[in-house]
Order: C-alpha cells, then sequence, then structure tokens
C-alpha cells in the first residue's frame, strides 16, 4: 500500500481516512453478506425454534453448485453443451446466481422435512440434527468436489481492479458490497410488504395461533427453511469468489452468522443488518492494522456487547430462553 | 427422561459390567480385531463425555465450545512438561486446573444465560479458545501444534512404572476412568445432582423453590470443564502433542453427537455407549470407505429423527417391552409416554 501513498493529501488526517478507505469497502461487502448468512439463521431460528448448524453448509454447497453452473464440463455433451458453453460468462453467471440458491432451497426443504420429526421434543434434537446434516453435506461436498481448493470464475466485467486517487480498489467488493445492498432491500420488502412476509413474522411471533387462524404452519416452514437456505447459498456465491472454495469453508461463514446473531438479537432483522455490519467493519479495519488477529475482534465485541446488554442490540425476551 | 433417586449403591450393576469391560479390554482386544491404543483413546473420551453429560443430560445446558476445556487440559499438560517438567500426575492436576480455571472463566459470562443464548454463547467462546490456540504460536505452537510431549515415567519412590508401553497407559487412564465414573456417580445421586436436575425440568421453578440457580450452572459448568481438561492432559498424553483441532467446532458437536446417539438424555451410560459407537462406527466404516463420516452423519440424522433418545434410550423401550410382554400386557401402539 505504501508503495502508491497518495501525495496529494496534505493533511495527515486526511490520508488516514483515504487509506483506510479501500478497507472499509471490504467491510462493508464483508458485512452486508454476513448480514446476509445471519438473516436466513434468523428466520430460520425464529420460525422453527431451530439454530440450523447446516447452514454453513448450504452456504458451501451454493457457491460449488454455482462453479459448476458457470463452468460445466459439458465438452462432450454435444450441441445443447456446446451451445451454453458458448453462452457470455456474465450471462452464466446470472443463470447461476438464480439457478444455484434454488437447487439449494430445495436441499433446504428436504433438511425441513426431516427436522419435523423432531418439532415439539427437546430444542436439542433439532440442533443435533442439523449439525449430522452438516457432517453430510461436508463430506459429499468433499466426495464429489475433491478436497483441494477450488475457483469460482468471475465473470471480467465485475472482477479486476482500478485505481482512484491512488489507491487500489477491487471491482469485485464493489460489487458484492452493491449486491448484499440490493439482496437485504429485497429480503426486507419481501418480509415488510407481502402478505406473505407478514405471515411469516407472524409465524416467528406466534407460531400456535398463526395455525389456529388457519394458516398453513408446515408449509410455512418449509418455505422460510427453504427462503433461509437459499439466502445462505446466495451469500456463498458472493463471498467464495473472495475467500476461495474449499469444503469446510461453511465453518467460516457459520461462526460469524451465529455471532451476529446474538450480538443484534435473535429474531430481530435489523439487529442481523446492524451486527453483520459492525462485525464486517470490525474485521476488515483490524485487518488493515493487524491482519493475523482480525477474527479475534468479532468474539470481542460479541463479548463486550453482551456484557452490556444480554440480548444483543435490539433483541428482546422470546420463548427461546424457555 | 434421565431421574435419579435420592438413593443408589456406591457401585451398581451396570457399573460393575463397565468396570469388568474397562479392565479386561487389554485381554481380549486383539482377539477381537481392535488394539491397545484405539483403547485408550476410547476410555479418554468416555471420561470426557460422562464429565460432559452432567452439564448437557443432567442440567440440560448444550454447550458447543466444550472442546475448549478439553484442548485447553491438553495444552495446559504439555507446557506443565515442557516448562516445569511437571511429571505424570501433577500433570494432569495441572491440565484439570487449566480447565477448571478456562471453564470457570467462561461461566461468569454463561450462567444467567438460557436456551439458545446460552448455546450461541458457548459457541462463540469455544471459537475464542480455537482462536488463541491457533494464535499464539510462541506459547501453543500455532496451526501445528504442541509437539514431542513425551510420556512420562510414574514415579512411586520405591519403583516406577513407564507409561511408554501402551499397556501401562490403559491401565493408568482406565483407572481414573474408574474414579471420575465413582465420582460422578456419587454425585448424580447426591442432593447436588437432584437440584441440577431440577434446573433441567423448569429453571424458573427451581429458583422459585429456593435453589441458587446461578451457582448450580456455574459450578456445573465448571465442574465438566475441569473433568473435560483431565481428559485433555490424558490425550496429550497418548498422542504426545496437543492440537488446535480438539478445540475446534466441529470437535465440539464432536462430543455432543457422542453423547447424545448413545443416550444421555436418558442414562448415565449413555455417554459411554456413545463413545464406544463412535469410535466402532470410525474404525469399522473407516476401513470401508473413505467417506466414514457421512454415513455416520446419516445414522446420527436417522438417530435423531426416529429414536431421538440414542441407543439407551432403545434399550429402554426394548426392556421395558420385554416386561410388559412378560406381564402378558401388551398395549397397542402409541401408548408410551416419552
Amino acid at each position: 500500500m505504501s508503495a502508491i501513498q497518495p501525495v496529494l493529501n496534505e493533511s495527515l488526517g486526511m490520508e488516514f481516512v483515504t487509506n483506510l478507505l479501500p478497507h472499509l469497502i471490504n467491510g462493508l461487502a464483508l458485512g452486508l453478506l454476513f448480514a446476509l448468512i445471519a438473516l436466513g439463521f434468523t428466520l430460520i431460528v425464529s420460525v422453527m425454534e431451530v439454530i440450523n448448524l447446516a447452514h454453513g453448509s448450504l452456504f458451501a454447497l451454493g457457491a460449488y453448485l454455482a462453479m459448476v453452473i458457470i463452468d460445466p464440463s459439458l465438452q462432450n455433451a454435444g450441441p445443447i453443451g456446446l451451445w451454453y458453453l458458448g453462452l457470455p460468462h456474465l450471462l452464466r453467471y446470472a443463470i447461476a446466481l438464480i439457478v444455484a440458491p434454488a437447487l439449494v432451497a430445495v436441499v433446504g426443504f428436504g433438511l425441513e422435512l426431516c427436522l419435523r420429526r423432531t418439532y415439539g421434543k427437546k430444542k436439542e434434537y433439532g440442533l443435533l440434527l442439523t449439525f449430522g446434516a452438516a457432517l453430510v453435506l461436508e463430506e459429499a461436498i468433499r466426495l464429489t468436489w475433491g478436497p483441494v481448493e477450488q475457483f469460482l470464475s468471475v465473470p471480467k466485467e465485475i472482477s479486476g481492479a482500478f485505481i482512484a486517487n491512488g489507491l487500489i480498489y477491487s471491482t469485485y467488493r464493489i460489487y458484492a458490497a452493491a449486491f448484499g445492498i440490493f439482496a437485504i432491500v429485497l429480503v426486507w420488502l419481501f418480509l415488510a410488504k407481502t402478505p406473505y412476509g407478514a405471515i411469516i413474522k407472524a409465524g416467528a411471533h406466534d407460531s400456535e395461533m398463526v395455525r389456529a387462524l388457519g394458516i398453513n404452519l408446515p408449509r410455512l416452514q418449509l418455505l422460510v427453511f427453504g427462503l433461509g437456505a437459499a439466502l445462505a447459498a446466495i451469500a456463498g456465491i458472493i463471498l467464495t469468489p473472495i475467500w476461495g472454495l474449499r469444503p469446510h469453508v461453511g465453518v467460516d461463514a457459520v461462526i460469524p452468522a451465529f455471532l451476529i446473531i446474538v450480538l443484534g438479537g435473535i429474531g430481530s432483522f435489523w439487529g442481523a443488518v446492524l451486527g453483520g455490519l459492525l462485525v464486517g467493519m470490525g474485521v476488515a479495519i483490524t485487518g488493515a492494522y493487524a491482519s493475523a488477529w482480525s477474527l479475534l475482534s468479532m468474539y470481542l465485541l460479541l463479548i463486550l456487547v453482551l456484557t452490556f446488554r444480554a440480548r444483543g442490540l435490539f433483541g428482546k425476551k422470546t420463548a427461546l430462553e424457555a | 427422561m434421565l431421574t435419579t433417586k435420592g438413593k443408589a449403591p456406591i457401585v451398581s450393576r451396570q457399573m460393575l459390567v463397565f468396570f469388568a469391560i474397562l479392565l479386561s479390554y487389554p485381554l481380549w482386544a486383539d482377539a477381537a480385531g481392535l488394539y491397545e491404543y484405539l483403547g485408550i483413546e476410547i476410555v479418554i473420551f468416555i471420561i470426557y463425555a460422562l464429565g460432559f453429560n452432567l452439564l448437557l443430560g443432567y442440567t440440560g445446558l448444550p454447550s458447543f465450545g466444550h472442546g475448549a476445556y478439553f484442548g485447553v487440559g491438553a495444552y495446559g499438560y504439555g507446557l506443565a512438561q515442557l516448562y516445569l517438567d511437571a511429571g505424570f500426575i501433577p500433570g494432569l492436576l495441572l491440565a484439570m486446573l487449566a480447565g477448571t480455571v478456562a471453564s470457570g472463566l467462561v461461566a461468569l459470562f454463561l450462567s444467567h444465560r438460557r436456551g439458545i443464548y446460552f448455546a450461541l454463547m458457548t459457541i462463540a467462546f469455544g471459537q475464542v479458545f480455537w482462536f488463541l490456540a491457533i494464535k499464539l504460536r510462541g506459547l501453543t505452537g500455532g496451526e501445528d501444534g504442541l509437539l514431542n510431549i513425551f510420556r512420562p515415567d510414574i514415579d512411586f519412590g520405591l519403583f516406577q512404572i513407564s507409561l511408554k508401553s501402551n499397556f501401562a497407559f490403559y491401565y493408568a487412564v482406565a483407572l481414573i476412568a474408574v474414579l471420575v465414573t465413582l465420582l460422578l456417580w456419587r454425585l448424580v445421586h447426591s442432593p447436588f445432582g437432584m437440584a441440577i436436575q431440577a434446573v433441567r425440568m423448569n429453571e424458573t421453578r427451581a429458583r422459585f423453590v429456593g435453589y441458587q440457580v446461578w451457582w448450580i450452572k456455574w459450578t456445573v459448568f465448571t465442574l465438566s470443564g475441569a473433568i473435560a481438561g483431565l481428559a485433555g492432559g490424558l490425550l496429550n498424553v497418548a498422542q504426545e502433542s496437543a492440537f488446535p483441532d480438539t478445540m475446534s467446532l466441529h470437535a465440539s458437536g464432536l462430543i455432543v453427537m457422542m453423547v447424545l446417539i448413545g443416550g444421555g438424555f436418558v442414562s448415565f451410560w449413555g455417554p459411554v455407549v456413545g463413545v464406544i459407537v463412535y469410535y466402532l462406527a470410525r474404525d469399522l466404516l473407516g476401513s470401508i470407505t473413505e467417506a466414514w463420516l457421512l454415513w455416520y452423519g446419516l445414522l446420527f440424522m436417522a438417530v435423531m429423527m426416529f429414536s431421538p433418545e440414542g441407543f439407551a434410550g432403545g434399550w429402554g423401550k426394548l426392556v421395558a417391552w420385554v416386561r410388559r410382554r412378560k406381564q402378558g400386557e401388551v398395549l397397542m401402539g402409541g401408548a408410551q409416554n416419552d
């Protein structure tokens, strides 16, 4: 970074801020995508009262599926395969961004159908079922795609870097941040402005009452789990070009998601967004000064917040504590 | 449901069976196609799992970061050997102390939490320890782990026993397992044992009755952390090293899995069964397929779906069914109350 030190900044303070700017953009991108993972996670926790430990595996699965959809090995698959490979990279990427989360949502449906047997029993059973599912998914990924690191190829339109004001910015991270905002707004519109969103929120508040009002609760739960899984998959597709794609990459995603949920308050939409931004910024800024310790900042942040606010920033007392 | 009555024999019938298997293992291990070192790891994890079930099964507090205290014990033992040249028993005591201090500190933050918040906080703290183990390279050796901590001799003054042979070390571990089992069995049948079960059944009501719930939760968490530390120290002796992997979320999840697949929620012996099932599955499935974790995960999912009380729960149902058959009153389906 020092090699391209801006000469134009006279004041030390100004220089400090602008040098930090790329890190802040990284933090923003990271935070928004963490928030996206956490949103799916908190939806599932609120409606089904299950901590989905397989969330990270769904994140990884989404990324792997996208990788295959972008660059399938279709050379021998005849004219249709060749036609598909002839499509522009950007178009195939866009297809992957829609199809892979949809496929992961189907896996989520399957997982929810398995989980259904544990409803009404001890909470730990559901949680552990998802832990088993995480093991299974991770092993399945390792068997299918091998243990070595792979790369999700990103179209050239959104990759590369540019120099502005003497500092290097990664185009992809700006795209990632913009996409994060777009996806979060979409989820918010869905939850706040559509009738189905209202039902989901009601289900999170009191699922028995929702059922008593004649809503098909099992179908609602299925949908919410699928939605949560799809959000994890989308975050996976956007984040793994930055992180690299390994079978256990899910753990790197699920841990911040846990922390964000607790930090923001379980069941709170804006808590998850704010928590995500705090964690993303914290990781990026400590990364700028002491990169080896950057991940520790989020744990310390959590412990700090919880010492003063027992239920996180926006948390309310819920049935989940009983 | 895991409930104990106040009165219990000091040594129960199941316990005698367990001790008999435990102490005779090296005699028939080879014939059964097993090996001594496997027995060592199994018994160490049985100690760990029994202590963990005090927290999970008896008090109903799910910890997903218990690998931290296990790992702290392993590192504690290793550091005690490297810097203090502590010897076997003082080293283990220091490992236990390390587990106690670490879990006692964490429990300060956890003991007023319930349910999901408790579980998530244990994950967060577990990750902190795991992270420190990787990053404090000077102390812990980083990702490579703390290596070359050779097995010491036990000095009894008049004579010495070398732990270099797996045979001698197995009996040292088995002896500790017997002590821990007797101790925990007494504990869960003591008035304190009744109190922790009251906390599991209804924390609010336990508080209204007059129990110091915060204090009970702190004590149980710290106690299970101490036992995890002891087991971790033993694992260090077994492997002659300590690795950060023992503290990962994955490893912490596995111990919960072992305890539950055996039936920790319904029986004192659940964790023992679970650990044995895990290691046998690892060795048997592992000899057939590389992806044994896939099959073990599927087995585990099936257990959670169809018989969430684990093997001990299934066994209990079978015993109850046989008993009813004997009495000639076969109840038609669904009359069981679980």
